[in-house]
């Protein structure tokens, strides 16, 4: 730097020395103002050769063409719009000279087949231009300069990204720093022949989160070690950079569209679950060693070897693996096989863990598709859906009975662990609830309000998935809602919660009760499990759940009543539930607690089972469980009060609800 | 009657401006400003932000535009600059949107032609310009690239970015400075999740114009009608996400049954009417910039929303 005499400054730009610009805010084009700004940067190596290499090429002593040296900003905007545009993934700077031509002509080409736009420094230009490879800007491959310094540029290339397209300001270093961690895809990988000052700047590269990998003889810092031929793989793994998959290959039309078709038992080629035969869903985080991206395997017998028109064991486990993956995601990712079958023209799928229900189509069938393709749909779709959490994705279907008998029972482990984890906690020992706005589609004004003690009204998210989901995706349907302070702590209103209901319904509900049904109760969309609803005549509630089709005692069946109560309404008397918020100790806690509850239908009675004669204890209404009439005590009003006053109900004996 | 709602809004509409003139290093003559509206229209308040404007809508390929218009311009248009010239001087629209519908034949790979066409559009008026792209994914990225470098400085609107095809309009309007089309099926959710999209890739809001896809009158229009006022009425309750102003255009105004089949003699006069009395609603319903094909439909909604937006008994 002391030998810098004069004034210099790079052509075609308004970013003066961009990189110099970007980190201290001032314009430097005399040797002076190098000199203060290398002090003013605590001497950073990068000012350092930013003033060094324009100094140099100011001179005309830069490499002649085809060497490009420093590139104008027209270039940059059109590179910027690449990148942005998703026709290069990433940048790569390569420099050094390479021991071995031909590995690095490979490392190129590797490069050039993955979109990286690549830039070269020093000898490596001669090295591949001896090994019979073209290089250029319109092969992708920018030869910056003869010298490994020369990867300045690279750098320079960074600073104006950041400051044209992600709106740094020139002098604000730590936005500038954070912007390139986390949003350029860059990586550097060096070959050996740097100088002792080449070394220091490659080393202040990674303040911008650049990974060096080093295919030389460099030690004794924090570079990465690696071979030639890994090189390009461990970079873009190590800055998520990820080539994307477009198209999946199944014979099958696979899109959104037809998520909301249904295959009727005539349409039907072969279904599986659905109580007609075992079948699970499972999901597991893996090690990145167990995974191996899009292996599918089938066990047990293939489409061609099933009967039409017969019911089939199923097994679906999918094993996932990812640098961000944690095991917390695995029930929410698990969701999604749901959507992902339903994507395909000729495939259907309902419900989830271990009660799920999948058919698919004969016109499927004929146009060639076989289970193993239903394992390809869901790895790709994962793929394409979750490019940054997940790197690799396996697929495993089980025909074989025995098989998926075997292996269900390890996923009730999972469910049964899964289910724990949430089990224990309270809403007192959180001040952040959960949204779901997933069904605005077709309940626009619709807020679902998910706390540890309340799940989703669909029954498949909860608190914790609510937590995870926003982790993954932060603007999508599950946003945190600060609880604020306390309204009403028996009906469970908080104005945190009221200022989040307001705004995601647009304005059509100001008001909600987390724990009444009689007061602001929360609005409902139409996937709730099950519906309660208040029985004037007898003091209490009924509840019933969708797969009940018989009259219930409130003169309405579950699909006149769901036709009354859903679209995103709040209707006082009336809400929809999960199952299993009928054990919450929040269910009906405005209202006086499960001693309300007089009427279910038998099914959902049953399916409660222990755990509800347990939870009655605990609430110290034990023998209360025979107490809940069922369809075949009373489908009537009538009934129902004559049964209730002769079993001595202990709604009957509570504070009137009206 | 009157109801007020003034007040119980919270949010209001960003505006947008097109165009820039040489002081901010374009070459337009002026630049427009839409959006700031703060209450629907005509609900008793007088209306509320800037005023809808409308943009006269060709091509450089008229093979696939509507015949009525072709019959009416004879051989001006075969030369789009030609058009857009005689279009501005004669029938004074607010702006001029360009559709490279040459890119929409199959095998096109002209794409010198695209820079020249805009670059010659941008010689022959003054107004501010929309530009329309291609369609199919394998063109985009080359076809925007070139639209965003011909228009660079001069705050192009740049269409049309869908939920599926975005990242070479939005890196376009990045990259050179303009401004983007976001279109969605007459969907409120999915206008808002494109928003959403584009924020994330780096665009900001107020360089997003909503699209809430037009039907032509009697084909749907009014679901058109219907998702723009909820738009609407979502960004008036602080809705940040779709709280930008919109265009309409029913582009199959003159290629439906009705208008095609008219009696000769009668084609300009039902070409008219078809465009105007679904323009002239888009307006009411909350749209900002109204788009026609039939020079003659200029005129009578120009004087239509100016009777609508004036207050009566004249006055300011």
């Amino acid at each position: 730097m002391e030998q810098l005499s004069g004034t210099f400054s790079y052509e075609e730009t308004a970013y003066h020395l961009p990189v110099t610009y970007a980190l201290t805010g001032t314009a430097v084009h005399s040797a002076d103002e190098a000199r203060a700004a290398f002090r003013a940067t605590g001497e950073s190596a990068l000012v350092a050769a930013e003033c060094l290499t324009a100094a140099t090429e100011a001179a005309g002593k830069g490499a002649p063409p085809p060497y490009t040296g420093f590139l104008p900003d027209a270039v940059l905007r059109t590179l910027g719009y690449s990148l942005v545009d998703g026709s290069i993934l990433g940048l790569a700077v390569v420099a050094g000279t390479p021991q071995s031509p031909d590995a690095a002509a490979a490392l190129c080409r590797e490069l050039q087949e993955k979109y990286m736009l690549t830039f070269l420094s020093g000898g490596i230009v001669d090295s591949l231009t001896g090994a019979g490879v073209k290089v250029g800007p319109e092969l992708r491959l920018v030869p910056l300069g003869d010298r490994p310094s020369s990867a300045i540029h690279f750098i320079d290339i960074i600073a104006r990204v950041a400051m044209m397209f992600g709106g740094v300001a020139p002098g604000d270093a730590d936005r500038l720093l954070s912007y390139a961690q986390e949003r350029a895809k860059a990586i550097a990988i060096v070959f050996p022949g740097l100088g002792d000052d080449e070394t220091a700047m490659f080393d202040a590269f990674r303040l911008l989160g650049i990974p060096i990998l080093s295919a030389g003889e460099y030690e004794g810092n924090e570079w990465i070690r690696v071979s030639v031929s890994e090189a390009v793989r461990t970079g873009m793994d190590l800055k998520g950079i990820k080539v994307s998959v477009t198209a999946i290959p199944i014979p099958m039309a696979c899109s959104p569209a037809f998520e909301g078709k249904s295959i009727r038992k005539e349409e039907m080629f072969v279904e599986f679950g659905g109580g007609r035969s075992p079948a699970f869903e499972l999901l597991r985080c893996r090690p990145v060693s167990e995974v191996e991206d899009g292996r599918i395997r089938v066990i047990g017998p293939e489409i061609g070897e099933l009967k039409a028109g017969s019911a089939v064991p199923l097994g679906i486990i999918v094993e996932v693996a990812g640098k961000a993956m944690k095991k917390e995601y695995e029930p929410v990712l698990e969701r999604r096989i749901h959507n992902f079958v339903n994507y395909g023209e000729g495939t259907w799928h309902v419900a989830q863990r271990d009660i799920i229900w999948v058919r698919i189509s004969k016109d499927a069938v004929s146009h060639g598709v076989r289970i193993e393709h239903l394992g390809k749909l869901i790895a790709a779709k994962f793929r394409m859906d979750f490019p940054d959490l997940l790197d690799a994705v396996q697929v495993t279907l089980i025909t074989d009975e025995q098989e998926v008998l075997a292996a269900k029972k390890e996923a009730e482990r999972v469910y049964e662990e899964r289910d724990e984890r949430i089990r224990g906690m309270k809403d007192t020992d959180v001040d952040t609830y959960y949204s779901c706005t997933l069904c605005q589609t077709f309940a626009p004004n619709h807020v679902c309000i998910i706390t540890p003690e309340r799940p989703a009204l669909c029954g498949a998210i909860t608190w914790l998935d609510g937590k995870i989901a926003y982790e993954i995706s932060p603007s999508g349907a599950n946003q945190p809602v600060p609880k604020g302070r306390v309204i009403d702590a028996e009906r469970g209103e908080f104005e945190g919660v009221n200022r989040f209901v307001k705004k995601a319904s647009h304005g059509e509900v100001a008001r909600c009760s987390l724990y009444s049904v009689m007061e602001y109760p929360m609005t409902c969309c139409g996937c709730f499990e099950c519906i309660a609803v208040m029985l004037p005549e007898v003091n209490g509630f009924m509840v019933v759940n969708r797969e009940y089709k018989g009259d219930t005692p409130s003169g309405m069946s579950f699909s006149t009543l769901a036709g009354t109560i859903g679209g995103g309404a709040q209707t006082p008397g009336f809400a929809g539930i999960s199952k299993t918020f009928i054990l919450s100790n929040r269910f009906l806690q405005a209202e006086g607690g499960i001693g309300r509850l007089v009427w279910m239908p038998a099914m959902l009675k049953e399916e409660l089972g222990e755990r509800l004669v347990r939870k009655l204890t605990e609430r110290g209404l034990p023998g209360m469980f025979d107490k809940i009439a069922d369809e075949k005590i009373a489908v009537t009003i009538e009934d129902l009060t004559a049964f209730l006053a002769r079993i001595e109900h202990p709604a009957l004996a509570m504070k009137p609800l009206l | 009657m009157t109801i007020s709602t003034l007040s119980d809004w919270t949010g209001e509409v960003g505006t947008v401006t097109i165009g820039a003139t040489k002081a901010d290093g374009g070459t337009r003559s002026g630049t427009v400003t839409i959006g700031g509206e703060r209450d629907l229209a005509f609900i008793g308040n007088p209306p509320t932000g800037n005023r809808p404007l409308i943009a006269y809508e060709l091509c450089d390929d008229p093979s696939l535009w509507p015949a009525p218009v072709i019959r009416f311009l004879g051989d001006r248009a075969s030369d789009p600059a030609e058009w857009a010239r005689f279009a501005a001087g004669e029938y004074r629209p607010d702006l001029i949107r360009l559709y490279l519908t040459s890119t929409r034949k199959r095998g096109f790979s002209a794409f010198a032609a695209i820079t020249t066409t805009v670059e010659n559009i941008l010689q022959a008026t003054g107004l501010p310009l929309i530009i329309e792209g291609s369609n199919d994914p394998e063109l985009d990225s080359e076809v925007f690239r070139r639209i965003g470098e011909a228009g660079e400085g001069e705050r192009l609107l740049i269409g049309t970015a869908e939920a599926g095809r975005y990242r070479s309009i939005a890196a376009s309007a990045m990259a050179f400075g303009h401004l983007v089309i976001a279109q969605s099926p007459i969907d409120i959710n999915l206008a808002k999740q494109l928003n959403i999209l584009l924020r994330e890739i780096g665009l900001p809001h107020d360089r997003i114009v909503i699209d809430p896809y037009t039907g032509a009158l009697g084909y749907g229009f009014e679901y058109s009608y219907s998702v723009m006022e909820r738009i609407r009425t979502a960004a008036l309750k602080g809705d940040d996400d779709l709280a930008m102003p919109m265009i309409s255009s029913a582009i199959d105004s003159l290629t439906v049954k009705e208008v095609r089949e008219a009696d000769p003699s009668a084609s300009d006069r039902t070409s008219v009417a078809w465009e105007l009395y679904a323009m002239l609603p888009a307006t009411v319903a909350g749209a900002s910039i109204v788009c026609v094909r039939h020079p003659s439909t200029i005129q009578p909604l120009k004087a239509a929303i100016e009777a609508l937006w004036s207050p009566p008994g004249g006055g300011a």
